[in-house]
């Protein structure tokens, strides 16, 4: 992986690329780290002081994705999370609306057309998020009331307050439009696609503050066991992320003179991790709902059911909450890759182009197959799913109290971080190798 | 016009920015300056007038040449040394000369003056671009001044025609023009020789059509001795019809074929067992057009068939391809439509032009399928030694220019896979010819009553009817129903296009109907009256020519073509399609719409209009899809392919071979030259070398060819299928590469190389035969993008609709 980037660097063309992207993401931190106008740093950093300490996790999944800049209401603070929802609405939305699945048909045009609506999407959700956490923040609810007192994040200027709201909403959307501009402009004329990318620099941009939060807690030795452990995870992950089973896969639609290179290269590629990261966010949104109906139904004296929920099924670091979390992802691995793949389409189309798994039928019988061997091997890679989900709630244990939920090392973000970073480097190489044999001759 | 209309036509040439175009603004400056000329031109004689266009010819020439830039580039070994001049460009004093001087030999030679718009045309070529000139607005003058302005300039031109019989036209047409500015010209066919070939690619002026200069350049690429190539290079490449060549051939691959050993072709008992088979029992799918499968009774029965055999066990693939594609041109290629028989021959059509295609073959042993299908004897598929797309081809043209009645709508693709910019040359009187809307049936057989009734009404009066039909059978079928309603018409499916265009140029006499599918006699025009134009006083009182389309096209610009026919400088004219939702492009894109508004079942209303214009649509974009992947995974093909030259060549020219025996062991190196000579020592070697490259070649481009097919399924575990394409097709080509290497030693040291040696004698055999064709549009590979998008939605757990 370093060599491809050190060989791409001595490339002139992938340099300028590679270097364009790394100027966009700086771009991008920067804008995240800029407050909004209106918006007291010095609070919003008491705020977060405070907040760190004890425990709360309303927004920590969005913070997470927009590296920090969420909670400090910073210009960008809204991330790509508008532009992601906008997309998926979208894509749902073409399955409702023959209108939109007539363009998505026209081919490129038609998609142009929807991009374009993509993006109105994205900026109209854009104003609903700020809004709402403009209101929170000048309510003090985004540190779910964290905040020492009489420390204000929006305090009271001379500016009418309704005007500093107006322009904090402002501020934000138009934070929104440019990160969409920015991730476009990556995919265009950078390396790898521009959202991932920028996801990937969220979630990589709190590691080094939540490891010195460690250094400083829990001192060195701690800190340079955690690193080691990380190390290891993170291997183990890039391992399993490129492990597959190869189905060879023989096309008979074509009379060749000489077959020779038949099957070798033709196969259908089934992962052991088909499904990616999707189980885990569905699990830990899942497991989010006893947390959001306790504080909902918070009372002076609460019932048993309501203090074992708290106890067991709200607390990261008990069994029963970190059990519950590996089976549902388990399940949802299985339920994920049986929707995305489906193996009698999969049979279905390859029967269609005239294919055919070498010694089984087409059709039903392939499906069989197919769906033989993915049950197997989903079954590794829902545990694996699961494992690396649940290991930060194992940290929490050995660490002791909540405060690393979501803790840029496991789960998700270790996912998302390396599947992100596989697929640019695959894509650098790629580049790579179609640049460098241009001149190999000479 | 008041600021904001101003604004708001600023506005829509922004939102339409697909069709922007090259401004004509500083060319249309000159003008005057070029009229001023004339005066002092028309005194002159004729040899004075060759003499000055020499003179300017000399001196342009001489001002590229010390321009000419010196860098050395890879493009170095094919391009013609002279076409690299054109960096240099012409001032406007040059610009007014070239074609003051144009216009004047144009007179003189054709008793035409160029107009303003023509001079306008052949500014925009000589600046590179892709011109829009409506039909029988003179394009073939106009690119006649634009070729001198680029042999002035120091450069050989190629003028690209559609077919043999313009080529040859337009060189004898425009050949007195020529002469009078000093320029040779000659035109390649396809029964020119070898000699012939050498001497018209050599003169200052070529005219040839794509296929011939295709072919010509693979053939150059396979020459055993230097000196044996018919192209000195590429020069300036000047397109005539080049929406046709740079769009709708784009994706055909130019095919250069050897035969070799073939077994027995299991074609023919396939064809004999499909032809058993019941549609929907035994094989299915057919709905769209473009797939056709097995059920599994259909593979019970061809199992017994072949004696209880597993179809789909690996060592009976031979036969069940040769089942798939008896299936396929059982089920899916109809006579007369996809293809004709003639003289015991299958010929294809030419899907764009609804002519017959001439060389054409499907691909992959199909076509040994459809003749089989006929009871024709299958012809060897032979095995492809060297290929390239039309799109690649044009590619290596350091200076493309052309023009076309329809650019506009393609601007976007030319500017993505060309880089060339559109100009849009108005018309010189403006077009009165009345477009009207659509005219929709619920059924086909209603709409073609309705198109009889049409014709009729015109043709009572006597007005000149052209009808373009879809396909051949519909022109046989609306034909015999107009003769059966006592109309005399003219059917065009004649052989050659000479006829042909003999009959187009009739099409607008009184009283005339003439029936032709879609493109025929594309570069003739239609005069009123005739070609004579004896009664075309009679014709404008009528209306002019009506053109009727008997359905739209796959894509409005074909439409826009068909259109085109009529209102040509300014004539009166009419043109009117007719749909039915039963069109194959609504069947194959569209969504169904109903809605029968009247008795005869003409449907009206906005949703109707729209259904249309949508399937019409996604044709589009299916196209340009695929157009856009064949050329992405093209750009690697080519890439590879001229590094392969840049080998050879070494080989062929250098001593690249000789070096490599002679490196690995010097002292087998000086037995044969003791034996043999040097020079014949240095031959073997690089006969040799040639031998393993070019089979090499072939094997890798077999290979290549296979890894396409399947590559799609990558997407299934969310790779990149382009991407792992290039991770294959790249190392196997540095493998081919060094392996030809090894193979040249290995067989060096082996072969007995005394006298009368051959590199027969080492089983290197080189094809027997070869022939060129070009491939039919692969009718498998237009599905695997779709595949991949079905792939993808699945991925993503969007949509669980099939892909249409």
């Amino acid at each position: 992986m370093l060599s491809a980037f050190l060989s791409a660097f001595r490339t002139p063309d992938l340099r300028k690329k590679l270097l364009f992207t790394a100027a966009i993401i700086a771009l991008y931190r920067l804008g995240a780290t800029i407050p909004s106008p209106g918006v007291s740093y010095g609070n919003v950093q008491q705020c977060i002081k405070a907040a760190s300490a004890g425990s709360n996790g309303i927004f920590s999944l969005l913070n997470l994705f927009s590296g920090g800049a969420l909670l400090s209401l910073s210009v960008f603070a809204l991330g790509i999370m508008p532009y992601i929802t906008a997309s998926i609405i979208l894509q749902l939305l073409t399955v409702v609306i023959p209108r939109l699945e007539q363009l998505r048909k026209e081919g490129q045009s038609g998609q142009a057309k929807i991009t374009q609506y993509t993006r109105y999407l994205t900026l109209g959700l854009a104003v609903l998020q700020s809004s709402a956490f403009v209101a929170l923040g000048k309510s003090g609810q985004l540190f779910g009331g964290a905040c020492p007192a009489g420390v204000e994040i929006i305090p009271a200027t001379k500016i009418p307050a309704w005007l500093t709201l107006v322009a904090l909403v402002v501020t934000m959307t138009a934070g929104t439009g440019v990160i969409m501009w920015l991730g476009e402009l990556i995919t265009d004329r950078g390396v790898g696609n521009g959202m991932s990318v920028l996801i990937f620099t969220s979630i990589a941009a709190r590691l080094p503050s939540e490891g010195w939060q460690i250094y400083k807690q829990k001192g060195a030795y701690w800190f340079a066991g955690v690193l080691v452990l990380v190390v290891a995870i993170i291997a183990a992950v890039v391992y399993i992320e490129q492990a597959q089973r190869r189905i060879p896969v023989q096309y008979a639609k074509r009379m060749v003179g000489r077959r020779m290179y038949g099957g070798t290269s033709t196969y259908i590629p089934l992962k052991v991790n088909q499904a990616g990261v999707i189980p885990v966010i569905f699990g830990s949104s899942l497991l989010y709902l006893p947390q959001l109906a306790l504080q909902f139904t918070k009372s002076d004296n609460p019932g048993n059911v309501w203090l074992w929920v708290d106890r067991h099924l709200a607390n990261p670091s008990n069994w029963v909450y970190i059990a519950t979390y590996f089976v549902l992802i388990i399940f949802f691995t299985y339920f994920y890759v049986s929707i995305t793949f489906n193996p009698t389409e999969v049979a279905d189309n390859m029967k269609k182009y005239g294919g055919f798994v070498q010694g089984i039928r087409p059709g039903k019988p392939t499906a069989d197959y197919l769906d033989f061997i993915l049950t197997r091997i989903t079954l590794p890679g829902a545990l694996y799913l699961g494992i690396i989900a649940v290991l930060p709630n194992f940290f929490f244990m050995w660490l002791g109290g909540t405060s690393y939920q979501n803790f840029p090392f496991g789960g998700t973000a270790v996912l998302i971080m390396v599947g992100v970073g596989l697929e640019t480097v695959k894509q650098i190489e790629s580049q790579l190798m179609q640049r460098n044999y241009e001149g190999f001759l000479r | 016009m008041g600021l904001a209309d101003k604004l708001k036509q600023k506005l829509q040439t922004f939102m339409q920015r697909p069709g922007a175009t090259v401004s004509l603004a500083p060319s249309e400056a000159l003008l005057p300056r070029i009229e001023a000329l004339e005066e002092e031109l028309g005194a002159l004689s004729d040899e004075e007038l060759t003499e000055r266009a020499g003179a300017l010819r000399e001196r342009l020439t001489k001002a590229a040449d010390v321009h000419r830039s010196g860098a050395g580039t890879d493009m170095e070994a094919y391009t013609d040394a002279t076409s690299r001049r054109q960096a240099v460009l012409i001032d406007d004093d040059d610009l007014v000369e070239i074609c003051a001087l144009g216009r004047e030999a144009g007179r003189r030679a054709l008793d035409e003056r160029a107009f303003d718009v023509q001079l306008l045309g052949a500014m925009a070529m000589l600046a590179g671009t892709i011109v829009e000139m409506a039909t029988g607005e003179g394009k073939t003058l106009a690119a006649a001044i634009a070729a001198y302005g680029y042999v002035a300039r120091g450069s050989r031109v190629q003028i690209l025609t559609v077919n043999d019989y313009l080529a040859r036209r337009d060189a004898e047409w425009m050949g007195p023009v020529y002469g009078l500015l000093g320029l040779s010209v000659g035109s390649v066919g396809e029964d020119s020789t070898h000699d012939e070939r050498l001497e018209a690619y050599a003169r200052d002026v070529c005219y040839v059509s794509v296929s011939e200069v295709g072919f010509d350049f693979l053939r150059d690429q396979l020459v055993l001795d230097a000196g044996d190539e018919v192209m000195p290079g590429l020069p300036t490449l000047i397109l005539d019809e080049a929406d046709s060549v740079l769009i709708d051939e784009a994706r055909v691959p130019l095919v250069l074929a050897g035969s070799f050993d073939d077994s027995v072709s299991p074609a023919a008992s396939a064809a004999t067992l499909v032809a058993a088979m019941q549609p929907g029992r035994d094989f299915e799918g057919i709905e769209d057009g473009r797939n056709v499968q097995l059920t599994e009774a259909g593979a019970l029965m061809v199992e017994k068939a072949y004696g209880g055999i597993d179809l789909y066990a690996p060592e009976n693939l031979e036969k069940l391809t040769a089942v798939n594609l008896a299936l396929h041109a059982r089920a899916l290629l109809t006579l007369d439509v996809d293809y004709i028989v003639r003289d015991g021959k299958v010929q294809l059509v030419d899907g764009f032009r609804g002519r017959i295609a001439q060389r054409r073959r499907w691909p992959d042993g199909l076509q040994a399928a459809v003749e089989a299908k006929e009871g024709l004897t299958p012809t060897a598929e032979g095995e492809v030694l060297a290929t390239i797309t039309v799109q690649g081809f044009i590619g290596l043209y350091p200076t493309v220019c052309g023009m076309t009645g329809t650019a506009v709508n393609i601007g976007d693709e030319l500017r993505e896979f060309y880089r060339l910019e559109v100009a849009v040359i108005p018309p010189n009187t403006p077009s009165i010819r009345i477009d009207e809307a659509d005219r929709v049936y619920v059924t086909a057989e209603e709409k073609e009553d309705a198109i009889i009734a049409e014709v009729a009404a015109a043709h009572e009066v006597g007005r000149p009817v052209l009808i373009g039909t879809l396909d051949v059978a519909e022109s046989e079928r609306l034909a015999a129903a107009l003769r059966a309603k006592d109309i005399e018409c003219v059917v065009l499916n004649a052989k050659n296009d000479a006829s042909e265009a003999k009959i187009i140029a009739e099409a607008g006499g009184l009283g005339r109907v003439t029936v032709s599918t879609q493109m025929a006699g594309r570069g003739t025009d239609i005069r009123l009256g005739g070609r004579g134009e004896t009664d075309r006083d009679a014709v404008v009182d009528l209306g002019g020519l009506l053109v009727i389309g008997s359905g739209r096209h796959n894509s409005r610009r074909v439409d826009d073509q068909l259109r085109g026919r009529a209102g040509r400088q300014g004539d009166p004219g009419g043109s009117v399609f007719f749909v039915s939702p039963e069109d194959t492009l609504i069947v194959r894109n569209g969504e169904p719409f109903d809605g029968r508004t009247a008795g005869d079942g003409r449907m009206t209303g906005p949703a109707v209009d729209r259904a249309v214009s949508h399937a019409q649509k996604v044709s589009e974009g299916v196209a340009f899809e695929i157009h856009r992947n064949t050329w992405r995974y093209g750009v690697l093909i080519e890439r590879q392919r001229q590094q392969l030259a840049f080998r050879r060549l070494e080989i062929l020219a250098g001593d690249l071979a000789a070096q490599w025996v002679r490196d690995a062991d010097k002292e087998r190196y000086d037995e044969v030259v003791e034996l043999l000579g040097e020079e014949r020592t240095e031959e073997a070697a690089r006969l040799i070398g040639l031998a393993h490259l070019d089979r090499g070649w072939a094997d890798h481009l077999a290979m290549l060819a296979d890894v396409r097919e399947g590559v799609h399924l990558r997407a299934l575990g969310r790779q990149d299928p382009l991407d792992e394409f290039h991770r294959v097709a790249i190392p196997a080509f540095k493998e081919f590469l060094d392996d030809t290497q090894t193979k040249t030693v290995e067989t060096f040291a082996e072969a007995d190389l005394s006298e009368g040696w051959t590199p027969d004698d080492e089983g290197l055999v080189r094809p027997s035969t070869t022939w060129t064709y070009m491939v039919h549009e692969n009718p498998f590979g237009s599905e695997i993008e779709r595949f991949i998008s079905a792939a993808a939605r699945a991925v993503f757990g969007v949509s669980s609709n099939p892909p249409s």
